[in-house]
């Protein structure tokens, strides 16, 4: 009884810290900057990792991320079309143009570095 | 059937009891600390309206103390031939900048007030104009009043908007920088490293000048 009692307390102080944890806004950030040439239209959708991004405003957004690499996805015919691999720092700006002309949409990195997978991911 | 205990076992169930109800009250609290903001900006018309209003005040103030650090690490990267100093320097700028384009960011609590506060706006006006309850000239001051209070948030978005292409450009200057000196150390060639980071200073002495005419526009919504 005694140990069953301490478990659920333990889920329920876990489940507090995880609420807690969903609430704030990860301190270690740097930025995203987005940019569509030419201008995407408000329709386009784009994800960072699974989140859908709101329309962009004039084609280009300002982002805060929380640091690591994150995925640039968009959607494609079969589902989401990844585009390229984003490196985020700290308190700094990863600069990435996407040409929506292409077809599927092309990543252009303003500073680019290779990754594990023998392919490139944009820096900031 | 109830389950009773004697001895031990019932000494120790107020302290389980106690231990649950704590964990409980806490689970609450967080749960209620999350949902209060979304209960304080609903029944409210005006209060979008206010919030992005008051956040852009404190913004402004921001902009100011960011014009003050700038020009500080200016003349503090002036004197220095140490490029340590200098590069430490850069990287506290780095930080000031990055603090506000923490706040003007696309997903920032800025514009997230911002777009809140002119969908509210746009939304009011078109209630407005179908309200019966109204006489019409009663109507048309406070279609007036919703108007200019959406142009004028609209305005400070759109500044808001200039804001992060200038924060993002600053960033984007100090973050080439910091790496030039950075290689430039590599290969060992102080005097370059040095007029690179004369010449950083004139780079941001220009942002400062810009962020001054910036605080100049931003203008609150109703102000």
């Amino acid at each position: 009884m005694v140990a069953i009692a301490t478990r659920l307390a333990a889920a329920a102080v876990a489940l507090t810290a995880l609420i807690a944890l969903g609430a704030c806004t990860p301190k270690e950030a740097g930025y995203v900057e987005i940019r569509t040439v030419p201008v995407a239209n408000p329709a386009t959708a784009f994800y960072l990792d699974s989140v859908k991004l709101e329309p962009l405003k004039n084609g280009t957004a300002v982002l805060r991320q929380g640091i690591g690499t994150t995925k640039l996805a968009t959607d494609g015919t079969g589902g989401k079309l990844a585009l390229c691999d984003i490196v985020v720092r700290k308190h700094r700006i990863t600069t990435v143009t996407v040409s929506v002309l292409e077809r599927p949409p092309r990543c252009m990195c303003r500073n680019s570095a290779p990754d594990g997978s023998g392919g490139r991911s944009c820096v900031g | 059937m109830k389950n009773l205990k004697f001895g031990p076992a019932a000494l120790e169930r107020p302290v389980v009891q106690r231990a649950l109800a704590l964990a409980f009250v806490l689970l609450l609290l967080v749960s209620i600390a999350a949902v209060r903001p979304a209960f304080a900006a609903g029944p409210d018309a005006i209060t979008p309206v206010e919030d992005f209003s008051k956040e852009l005040d404190k913004l402004k103030k921001s902009f100011g103390d960011l014009g003050r650090k700038i020009d500080e690490s200016t003349k503090a990267i002036e004197g220095y031939s140490d490029v340590e100093k200098a590069r430490k320097e850069i990287e506290d700028l780095r930080g000031a900048v990055a603090a506000l384009l923490d706040a003007v960011a696309d997903n920032g609590g800025l514009a997230t007030l911002g777009d809140k506060a002119l969908g509210r706006a746009r939304e009011k006006l078109k209630e407005l104009e179908q309200d019966t309850r109204f006489k019409p000239e009663e109507r048309a001051f406070l279609v007036e009043q919703w108007r200019k209070l959406r142009d004028d948030t609209e305005r400070a978005t759109q500044e808001l908007g200039g804001a992060r292409t200038r924060f993002a450009e600053l960033l984007r200057t100090l973050q080439a920088n910091e790496d030039f000196i950075d290689e430039l150390v590599q290969i060992r060639q102080a005097q370059k490293v040095i007029e690179v980071i004369h010449q950083l200073t004139r780079d941001i002495r220009g942002a400062s000048d810009q962020l001054q005419r910036l605080i100049g526009a931003i203008k609150p919504p109703g102000a």
